[in-house]
């Protein structure tokens, strides 16, 4: 049942399948994954949001409750037909709602290979960033007060740009949301961007032209040999 | 590989997909009473833009009262996004949102009613900046022999001048 459900919603919602690595090293790539605590993260956030809902809901209830009693018939009507509508939205979006939560929960991928990093979440909006190392200017961890109990933890990598709008939180950055290994996937960050030590914005092309370094070293190889001669013939002129 | 010439498919690439204005359609629609308003200017997006696709980077224009052009070199790609809603996926359609280090927060160019847009990710992320070959850190081992020649050569002609006044002495 459930799962003729799930196959069903996402069909009707055309969500895409798993996404495919980037190109990279062979066997490069690293998926990771939500957190199991996350689904719970995220029916605890669920939770509280219709939690407000109730309350709001009631407060609207009982003020549409009094014209009910003192109003003729014809408003009474209005005002429970109302009322009754109010709270079958309710009950429905808090249902859909909550498949949701599992949906979001499972269907988020973080994927990390020797050059870039892509991550795909979303059922309803699907969004998919990839970035590669060169372009990464840092990464950052955020966790909250009941993110850290359920062991969880925010990764966040920026590359460059973007700061102040009202957005910002949306572009220039990945997410790697409710990972619990956020240490790891840090670690394992860092030491990609170590290769790349002049990350984020400069150069064009960073790739020294190989061309001219070999050139050149062939140059200095060839002074080096005729310094070697020039101090052996001296050599051989002072003892003489 | 920048320079390196761009696939037929890509190059040929001019103007979205027709399914763009439905979606521009609906789009409109949810504006209700300014409908007839958002509706032309969304035809008229719809009919000026124009892509182009070329060894260095993008090209997109659109709009006649506001004329609109944007260029964009594929090395200076930061990220690519790609958004759907459902209904968008219903439609056939993903935007693919390519971001710059221009200060914008939000996205510097989207590439909406794109036919294929998986293989137009791949293909810019196939021009971005450190996709390819090579780790920076490589090309810097390169250059460690040479300093490492240099020095013998300081070395050696150390030595040189050390025998030249010996001898003066």
């Amino acid at each position: 049942m459930i799962r003729w459900l799930r196959t069903t919603i996402l069909h009707l919602m055309r969500t895409p399948a798993e996404p495919q690595p980037p190109d990279g090293s062979a066997g490069s790539a690293r998926v990771f994954r939500a957190g199991r605590n996350y689904y719970r993260w995220r029916l605890a956030l669920w939770f509280i949001s219709n939690l407000g809902v109730v309350i709001l809901l009631t407060v609207v209830l009982f003020a549409l409750a009094r014209p009910v009693r003192v109003g003729p018939p014809w408003k009474r009507y209005i005002a429970e037909s109302f009322m009754a509508l109010l709270v079958i939205a309710f009950l429905a979006s808090a249902f859909f709602t909550f498949l949701q939560q599992r949906l979001n929960y499972e269907l988020r991928w973080y994927v990390i290979t020797d050059r870039c990093l892509r991550i795909r979440s979303g059922i309803l909006n699907v969004h998919e960033i990839t970035t590669t190392f060169a372009n990464i200017q840092e990464v950052r961890l955020s966790a909250g007060p009941l993110q850290k109990v359920l062991g969880l933890a925010d990764v966040e990598v920026h590359s460059a740009g973007g700061g102040s709008g009202k957005r910002s939180s949306d572009s220039h950055v990945a997410r790697f949301e409710g990972v619990d290994n956020a240490l790891e996937i840090r670690d394992f960050i860092l030491a990609r961007l170590r290769q790349y030590r002049d990350s984020g914005l400069g150069e064009k092309d960073h790739a020294r032209p190989s061309g001219l370094s070999e050139g050149s070293q062939a140059a200095a190889q060839a002074v080096l040999t005729e310094a070697r001669g020039l101090r052996a013939a001296l050599f051989y002129l002072s003892l003489t | 590989m920048p320079g390196a010439p761009v696939p037929p498919e890509i190059a040929h690439l001019e103007r979205p997909r027709d399914e763009l204005l439905t979606w521009y359609f609906l789009k409109a629609l949810a504006t209700v009473f300014l409908f007839p308003v958002t509706m032309l200017m969304f035809y008229f997006r719809f009919h000026t833009m124009r892509y182009k696709f070329d060894e260095e980077g993008i090209h997109m224009a659109w709009g006649i009262l506001m004329r609109h052009e944007i260029m964009l070199n594929y090395s200076r790609i930061q990220d690519i996004q790609l958004h759907s809603n459902v209904i968008e996926r219903w439609l056939g359609l993903t935007r693919i949102e390519v971001q710059t280090a221009a200060g914008a927060s939000d996205s510097e160019m989207t590439l909406e009613g794109l036919p294929d847009p998986e293989a137009m990710r791949d293909f810019l992320y196939s021009r971005m900046r450190g996709a390819h070959t090579a780790t920076p850190g490589a090309a810097n081992a390169v250059s460690e022999p040479l300093e490492a020649v240099l020095l013998e050569v300081a070395s050696e002609l150390r030595a040189i001048r050390e025998i030249l006044e010996a001898r003066r002495a």
